[in-house]
């Protein structure tokens, strides 16, 4: 017998609201995913509804071996709890010391959380919500208030993911990781794209960077940095 | 009711009414079941309810060291409702509507304007309020008395900042006074019914019932 796979189901879930709906179903293995679409099209009512955070106008979430989850909120001062840094590192569970240091902010340990700019604020919350390991870990709008320098590193840190179910929710079409399924949001539903690189003939938001390759005739693997390079170095020969 | 004016109105009337007697009260109660659509209600009805124990609290302690207590949580309770009909039948844009209809282009608009962005505001933190408890639970945090210190620092802080950017916005657009706009409302035979009722209402509850009732006295 097999090792459980951890994966989450979303069969025929659905949202509702005044004039405007979701629907979703689909199956998400384990690795990383990525959700685009539009601002507004659901992308955070989605994760929402997969963190069980908000409630289902229909349908139904299975989820398998997951037993633990994180969703991490696209703004993150909604986040805190504590009145000094110290403090909501201390409310992830976590030594403030040790997350300062790496992130460079020893100086800040005193400061209030809500004093930090909203760059700074995102990136200690990121790091309080990457130092564990999750089954489900949902990313809404991760990349969001980041420099180009931090999104790398947040790109480089979640390719690194050898286990559980990441989920990024992003309108990001620059600089993203390596992801195992690309889905994306079109007139209120979830749309399954594929696996990259066959997942771009099917996807409506594909970051026009990758548009270019493929007219050049040079189809990146995959949507990362990395992959965009090595297509750019193939047409160069 | 489609005429912000005439729901405004109406409403007023009728939160004096119940405020101003018991029987008034009843009276509004029942124009509220009549004329209002009760699924409104339905999708606000823990923030209905967190004020309703809000005025219980308040009447027991009225009743037990004055007396009064029960006229004054119906009469409250009224008016609770009377301000969630109107505030789940309020539109965006409708304040600027009326400011302009009120005191024209320059301080109606500006008038209107505040009020649409209080508005706004308020939106916005019952918005940032469902997220914090969201986030509270993402912790594994109880909704206890004090994480409300943290949560009113982040409602205050979000709104100070929505503020800001507002301003800047409306700078760099140079705004400075006042602007144009051509209201237009959209009145209904059944709105007007709806007001008349609510002025009888009004006109009602200013009349000393029990004078008419000797059993009631």
């Amino acid at each position: 017998m097999g090792v459980p796979m951890t994966k989450i189901t979303l069969n025929r879930v659905y949202a509702v609201r005044d004039h405007w709906s979701l629907s979703a179903s689909g199956t998400f293995n384990e690795g990383v995913h990525l959700v685009s679409g539009d601002v507004g099209s659901g992308k955070s009512t989605l994760a929402l509804m997969m963190a069980g955070l908000l409630p289902l106008s229909g349908g139904d979430i299975e989820r398998e071996e997951v037993t633990t989850s994180m969703l991490s909120l696209q703004f993150p001062e909604l986040h805190v709890t504590g009145l000094s840094v110290a403090e909501e590192c201390e409310s992830w569970g976590v030594a403030p010391d040790e997350i300062l240091d790496a992130i460079g902010m020893t100086g800040k340990k005193e400061v209030s959380p809500l004093s930090l700019s909203r760059g700074e604020l995102k990136r200690l919350h990121l790091a309080c919500v990457l130092v564990k390991d999750y089954d489900l870990l949902l990313l809404d709008e991760p990349f969001s208030s980041l420099d180009c320098e931090e999104k790398v590193k947040l790109c480089a840190y979640i390719g690194k993911k050898s286990q559980g179910i990441t989920v990024i929710f992003t309108h990001e079409q620059n600089i993203l990781p390596r992801v195992k399924r690309i889905w994306e949001i079109v007139d209120g539903s979830l749309v399954d794209c594929g696996i990259p690189p066959d997942a771009f003939q099917n996807w409506h938001h594909v970051p026009p960077a990758i548009k270019k390759r493929i007219a050049l005739g040079s189809t990146p693997d995959n949507i990362s940095r990395d992959d965009f390079l090595e297509a750019e170095c193939r047409t160069q020969g | 009711m489609q005429d912000p004016r005439i729901r405004i109105a109406a409403a007023a009337v009728l939160s004096l009414a119940a405020f101003m007697s018991l029987h008034g009260a009843a009276a509004v109660f029942l124009w509220w079941l009549v004329f209002t659509s009760l699924l409104q209600l339905a999708k606000r009805i823990r923030l209905v309810f967190s004020l309703i124990l809000m005025i219980a609290f308040f009447s027991l302690v009225l009743e037990l060291f004055g007396g009064g207590g029960l006229s004054y949580f119906t009469r409250m309770t009224v008016i609770v409702l009377i301000g969630m009909w109107i505030f789940s039948e309020q539109k965006s844009g409708e304040f600027l509507s009326i400011g302009v209809w009120l005191f024209g282009n320059r301080a109606g608009f500006e008038l209107g304007m505040v009020a649409e962005m209080g508005m706004q505001s308020l939106i916005s933190v019952t918005a940032d309020l469902d997220r914090i408890r969201m986030a509270e639970k993402i912790k594994g945090m109880q909704w206890e008395v004090r994480n409300l210190v943290p949560a009113g620092l982040v409602l205050v802080h979000g709104a100070l900042v929505r503020a800001e950017d507002t301003a800047e916005l409306l700078a760099v657009r140079g705004y400075q006074y006042g602007g144009t706009m051509c209201p237009r409302f959209i009145i209904k035979p059944v709105d007007i019914v709806a007001c008349m009722f609510a002025v009888g209402i009004f006109m009602f509850s200013l009349i000393p019932v029990s004078e008419f009732f000797i059993l009631y006295r």
